[in-house]
């Protein structure tokens, strides 16, 4: 555990955090807003090339099916359309999409001689317009031979000829199957006193941004080379893989990024619809617009959630928690594009904050006839921390426990950090206790509960909930394959860079290797860089860089990015800083070491007036060059780039009986929700939301809260309204916004109150952790616990989401009908 | 999601409304508000060879009082049926109703005739209608057709207009002051269509109630009353174990859709609850 | 069958256009495609999400729920009539200052629904506020710094009318 010091390797921090900055930790107002308030941001649909024509998808209405034949004359015949492709013609001009699993699970990016899931595209129309592109879609005409559908994910574990999803990988749709034992499991719940067991279920919802997946291509005869405009994330990371798909060599295609309208991780690739849009580009010579309507987007987005069910074990001995046993059965839609990355994500935090010492997985994973699933603000890890709250509700409950002792007696404590799990990775600093005190005091947990009591004496059912959860923040590569037995491609960077430059006039331009997707990029890259450099941020621009031009950039994603930016910031800057010093010392005729930066300035220490603004000094730099020292380090200008990797990660070892150090900078938060659940309808409503968040040094107080709130919206829309949910024929009956049921702001607490708690990483600059995930991680089972609470004088026990007012009412009917039974 | 094409036709009166519809009805499809058209179409759900737009025809925009009875016209805004003091006082049932339909930006467009000739089996205002006891003003090129609410709504989007029909008014007869109102709705979220709402009417005389009127939505493919419920009511006092026994007695009659959000036993206990519900405030009255 | 396309002369911020258009023609993609005013952003196209909402004849509207034609003789206000970056609306300037955006795609949608309101009610209520913004959703900010913003707005603008 944490007397393994030897296997942490040493901070590299440069910037240790201190307690006083001029820019960091400031609630400054954003930069990427004024093009967003006044409608000047352009998103992927606003793009608009000469000669551009518009293309819209057939979907499959078959779960499973062969396609026999398909017919697309009269499609072809119609005014404005000027072209149909086929899934087998798509196949003669593009490979199967990128896929992380080995081995992998082939995906084309239109359905060539079957289809797996509802909504798979089946064929493609461009036309003039996308009215004219859709009038087209109801003109092909395809015969099917339909195929056993799966969606229970038992059952297809179970099948074999027919209703196996992809028989060339094998007579079988489970993907995935392993065990994994960290620490001494049976010896734990040998020695136990008490195991506590649940069987749980998290179905899937998604993320459903505001904006759905669109692309633009166009692709030019006489250099052989494609432009994607595209709302993807991870373009700068494995853009080239979306080459490979499009068979031409990586530096024949550019992914110029465009602003996304959310994302929550359901754009980080989206490669089918790029694919899509460049080859039908190609085929058609002319730029072609694809962009998925709703539909199209909750049926085919490659991105739903995590859809498990869990049998768990939880052993306790003299009122600690000492080892977890969780079996799991994972389905996985259709295809398979990140293999089991999200159980090696959860295994990150899969203790929480606590000290258990063994952990055992037993993972299935199934294909079904399901749209795959993707990433969605948690990765795995919103469910590893459902599953741990409600076994630690279980236990508080079973053992007659306080549920804020119980916990505080279970946490690590504050000095034992770094921390190492059991899976191997490290927990880099921490205070657990402290956030629950803050969490408690927001709340006045002890008036409510007061309350509590009298809204029982009157019939009413009030609960408070909580929850105590990691948030994990900065994933290393290794997470992506670790848990395979052949690992296939087990690369280890995950690295972001920035590129600087002072022009002539001292402005500074910062350009990303990642999209915007409502994190705020531009802001941190703003404030991060105005504290290294002590200039005002008025003077400081930031752009994107597209593929062609972009240095090594994972982009958004894990709570990563806020970090590894400041990460390259500073790096970079530290370059730039030096060559600014050395040219102002030479031209104030003094020792280097006698600078400082000082508003917009450099200046003699001590020495007011003795001072050159940035201005005068990039000016020289660019333009004087035989006036300055002749030293060939000294060259013209002032620009600077540094690709910043993984400030702390380790290899898994070969046995994987220890996943090495891959997810450590470690952030926590305790949410305290109440609700009152009206006990013959159902609802559930909120009366008060405590949310404390622990991310280290806050970068900008205000935009952290934003993530906090709106990762609390979507996770009590995945407790309490969100569910893509199949019937057994494989039809999605939540196919629209009216059934996909994503709260508006009557459905959530009027007020969340967010407060922090900082514990600096001693790894990353100024002791920055990640928050973007955050508010989704903890508001599930704080909610469930929640509602469990309110419930508990009838009896009713949470396992499963979302908590809907049918579901509730079901539960409550039960127990009602239960405890009638009982008394006669 | 684009909508497939259809011919436009817009005319400046009424008497070019009823024309056009008398040419190709089966054809042809109003549209006032299409806040339910509209989405219909982009789905592809439905695709009518022609749209008369009647947005520009005069005198179907009017509340008023008319020998004692609540006239509203066909096209008045949601916003405007709100927003009128004249309904508040003599319909509060409908104004109660009105806090649980949609948004501000579908109030705005869509029409209170549009709302009621969609007939979605899901809608508050059908079943406020019967409970108040409307009366649906139908014209056509043969002339004028009066259709009690009761006799109306007829199933998932059927009503008994004719094809060749246009819905221009909605006639609500006076109440007594001793009339009480209740209304209660459960959906999952604000706005939202009803999983079911209860719309409910009385008469309070010596004590005793009398001409009571129970109209839902969401539990069966269109608005209906419950008469036998009503029978409960009727005759008795509005005593918190009656308003129970007329509760339960609703919850029993019903045989309500399954739906991914609400299976029958749900809406049985809905139906008992806000049954419940509504009577109780009514009584308060 | 061919159809034939209709004219439509519509005012759009205070400038009017004419132009001739399929029937069928979403008042959406009308402003988005047809006029270059790519702020009104789309979502569902089924009138639930309402990223498309504008100000039409005064009065928000969802514009994936009307056909362009319908608006011939109308009307019509978008974000980009609200302000400039050297010049912003109050709303705006709330809205920034309130971080009550993050993606920023339903914030046009919200500045416009504010808008409204407070050009109908210069006083008001939370609830009139909570009321005004609740028919658009949002899935990045939780909504309540979209309130704060309103709120911060209707008090500035208060204010300076004193």
């Amino acid at each position: 555990m944490s007397d393994a010091p030897s296997r942490i390797p040493r901070s590299r921090q440069q910037e240790p955090p201190r307690s006083a900055y001029r820019w960091i930790g400031r609630p400054m107002k954003r930069v990427e807003d004024p093009r967003l308030l006044t409608g000047h941001g352009t998103y992927v649909d606003d793009i608009h090339l000469p000669g551009m024509a518009h293309a819209a998808v057939l979907r499959s209405p078959h779960a499973h099916a062969r396609i026999k034949s398909i017919d697309t004359s009269r499609a072809k015949a119609l005014s404005g359309v000027i072209l149909v492709m086929t899934g087998a013609e798509a196949a003669e001009k593009a490979g199967p999409l990128p896929c992380f699993a080995n081995p992998p699970v082939k995906q084309m990016c239109i359905a060539a001689d079957r289809v797996r899931h509802v909504g798979e595209p089946v064929a493609a129309v461009v036309a003039e317009s996308r009215y004219a592109a859709e009038d087209a879609l109801e003109l092909i005409e395809v015969t099917w031979e339909p195929l056993p559908v799966m969606t229970d994910p038992e059952e297809a574990a179970r099948a074999s000829g027919d209703g196996v999803l992809h028989p060339d990988r094998g007579d079988t749709n489970v993907a995935f199957r392993r065990s994994f034992d960290f620490g001494p499991v049976d010896e734990d719940f040998a020695q136990a006193d008490h195991i506590i067991r649940r069987k749980l279920r998290w179905p899937r919802s998604g993320a459903q941004p505001m904006e759905t997946v669109g692309a633009v291509a166009e692709y030019n005869p006489g250099t052989g080379k494609f432009t994607i405009h595209a709302n993807s994330s991870m373009y700068n990371y494995v853009g080239w893989l979306v080459a490979a798909s499009l068979g031409v060599p990586a530096h024949r295609l550019n992914i110029v990024p465009t602003l996304a309208g959310g994302s929550f991780g359901s754009k980080i690739f989206t490669h089918r619809v790029m694919v899509i849009a460049a080859t039908l580009a190609r085929a058609c010579g002319r730029p072609v617009k694809y962009i998925e309507d709703r539909i199209d987007n909750i049926t085919a987005c490659d991105a739903h959630g995590c859809d498990r069910i869990y049998d768990v074990e939880l052993a306790i001995k003299d009122g600690l928690m000492t080892g977890l046993k969780c079996h799991v059965i994972d389905d996985y839609g259709a295809y398979f594009q990140f293999g089991v990355g999200h159980h090696g994500n959860a295994l990150s935090q899969i203790t929480g904050p606590y000290r258990m010492r063994s952990v055992r997985l037993d993972l299935i994973a199934v294909l079904t006839n399901k749209c795959q699933q993707g990433a969605y603000r948690g990765f795995g890890s919103d469910v590893g921390n459902f599953v741990l709250e409600r076994m630690v509700d279980a236990a508080v409950r079973e053992l007659n426990e306080d549920p804020i002792q119980f916990r505080r007696r279970n946490f690590i404590q504050p000095d034992q950090f770094p921390y190492l799990i059991p899976t191997g990775n490290m927990y880099d600093s921490g205070n657990y206790s402290a956030v629950l005190e803050e969490a408690l005091g927001l709340l006045d947990y002890a008036g409510w509960r007061k309350r509590q009591q009298e809204a029982r004496q009157n019939g009413k059912f009030i609960g408070i909930g909580i929850a105590t959860c990691q948030e994990r923040s900065v994933f290393s590569a290794t997470e992506f394959w670790m848990l395979n037995e052949d690992p296939g491609f087990a690369l280890t960077s995950s690295p972001e860079s920035v590129a600087l430059k002072m022009d002539p006039t001292g402005k500074v331009f910062v350009a990303l290797q990642a999209p915007f997707w409502g994190n705020s990029p531009e802001t941190v890259a703003t404030q991060i860089l105005a504290e290294q450099l002590q200039i005002d941020p008025q003077d400081i621009t930031v752009t994107y860089s597209d593929s062609d031009h972009g240095l090594n950039g994972t982009g958004p994603g894990g709570s990563r990015f806020t970090v590894m930016l400041a990460g390259a910031v500073v790096g970079a800057a530290q370059q730039l800083k030096q060559k600014l010093i050395r040219v102002a010392a030479h031209m104030l005729e003094t020792d280097a070491s006698d600078l400082e930066l000082r508003d917009g300035k450099v200046g003699v220490r001590g020495v007011p007036g003795m001072e050159k603004t940035f201005a005068e000094v990039a000016l020289h730099a660019h333009y004087f060059r035989l006036s300055m020292p002749d030293d060939p380090s000294l060259t013209s200008g002032l620009d600077a780039a540094h690709v910043y990797d993984h400030p702390v990660t380790t290899l898994p070892a070969a046995d994987r009986k220890n996943l090495g150090i891959f997810y450590p900078i470690m952030g926590h938060m305790c949410h305290l929700p109440v609700v009152e659940v009206d006990i013959e309808t159902g609802k559930v409503k909120f009366l008060a939301y405590v949310a404390v968040h622990d991310c280290g040094t806050l970068v900008n107080p205000m935009t952290l809260a934003g993530h906090v709130r709106g990762g609390v919206a979507q996770g009590i829309g995945t407790a309490l309204y969100e569910r893509y949910h199949y019937d057994r024929e494989g039809q999605l009956l939540t196919a629209n916004f009216m059934d996909y049921l994503i709260p508006t702001l009557h459905e959530l607490p009027e007020e969340i109150v967010v407060g922090h708690i900082e514990t600096p990483s001693p790894f990353t600059e100024y002791g920055i952790k990640g928050g973007g995930e955050g508010g989704r991680m903890g508001a599930p089972p704080a909610v469930a616990s929640a509602v469990e609470d309110a419930l508990k004088p009838l009896g009713v026990q949470v396992d499963a989401l979302p908590l809907t007012p049918r579901y509730l009412r079901g539960l409550i009917r039960q127990a009602q009908q239960h405890r009638l039974a009982a008394a006669d | 999601m684009k909508p497939p094409p259809f011919e436009y036709l817009r005319p400046i009166d009424l008497e070019g409304v009823l024309a056009a519809l008398a040419q190709d009805s089966e054809a042809s499809k109003i549209l006032a508000g299409g806040q339910s058209l509209i989405p219909m179409m982009n789905l592809r759900m439905v695709a009518p060879k022609r749209l008369v737009d009647i947005n520009r025809v005069p005198g179907l925009n009017h509340i008023r009082i008319d020998r004692d009875q609540l006239v509203i016209g066909a096209l008045v805004r949601h916003t405007d049926v709100m927003a009128s003091p004249i309904v508040g006082q003599y319909a509060p049932l409908l104004m109660a109703a009105y806090g649980h339909v949609a948004h501000r930006p579908i109030r705005n467009r869509g029409t209170i005739g549009g709302n009621l000739a969609h007939a979605d089996p899901a809608s508050e205002l059908p079943a406020v209608m019967l409970a108040l006891d409307a009366e649906i003003v139908l014209h056509s090129r043969a002339g004028e057709r009066r259709v009690s609410a009761d006799r109306f709504f007829l199933g998932i989007f059927e009503t008994a207009a004719r094809a060749d029909e246009l819905l221009t008014e909605i006639r609500i007869p006076p109440t007594s002051g001793r009339r009480r109102w209740g209304f209660e709705e459960m959906s999952q979220r604000q706005g939202d269509f009803a999983l079911v709402a209860v719309a409910a009417t009385f008469d309070v005389d010596g004590g005793r109630c009398a001409h009571t009127h129970l109209g839902y939505a969401g539990v069966a493919e269109r608005a209906v009353r419950i008469a036998a419920a009503e029978a409960v009511l009727d005759g008795s006092s509005p005593h918190e174990a009656v308003l129970e026994a007329v509760a339960a007695k609703a919850a029993e009659a019903v045989n309500p859709p399954e739906d991914v959000h609400a299976d029958a036993a749900y809406r049985r206990d809905l139906v008992r609850a806000l049954t419940r519900r509504a009577l109780s405030a009514a009584a308060r009255r | 069958m061919p159809i034939d396309n209709e004219r439509v002369r519509v005012s759009v911020n205070g400038v009017i256009y004419e132009r001739s258009v399929e029937p069928r023609l979403l008042l959406s993609d009308f402003l988005r495609h047809e006029l270059g005013l790519t702020g009104t952003h789309v979502g569902c196209e089924h009138g639930v999400c309402g990223m498309c909402t504008i100000l039409l004849d005064g009065r928000t509207a969802r514009s994936c729920l009307a056909f362009a034609v319908q608006a011939d003789g109308c009307q019509i206000r978008t974000v980009e009539g609200l302000g400039s970056v050297d010049s912003l609306h109050p709303i705006q300037d709330a809205f920034w200052e309130k971080h009550g955006l993050q993606c920023g795609y339903c914030t046009p949608a919200m500045l416009m629904a504010a808008v409204e309101l407070m050009e109908a009610n210069p006083n008001p209520s939370r609830e009139e506020i909570r009321d005004a913004v609740g028919g658009i959703l949002c899935r990045c900010t939780g909504y309540q710094t979209i309130v704060e913003a309103v709120a911060l707005a209707v008090r500035r603008v208060q204010e300076v009318t004193k």
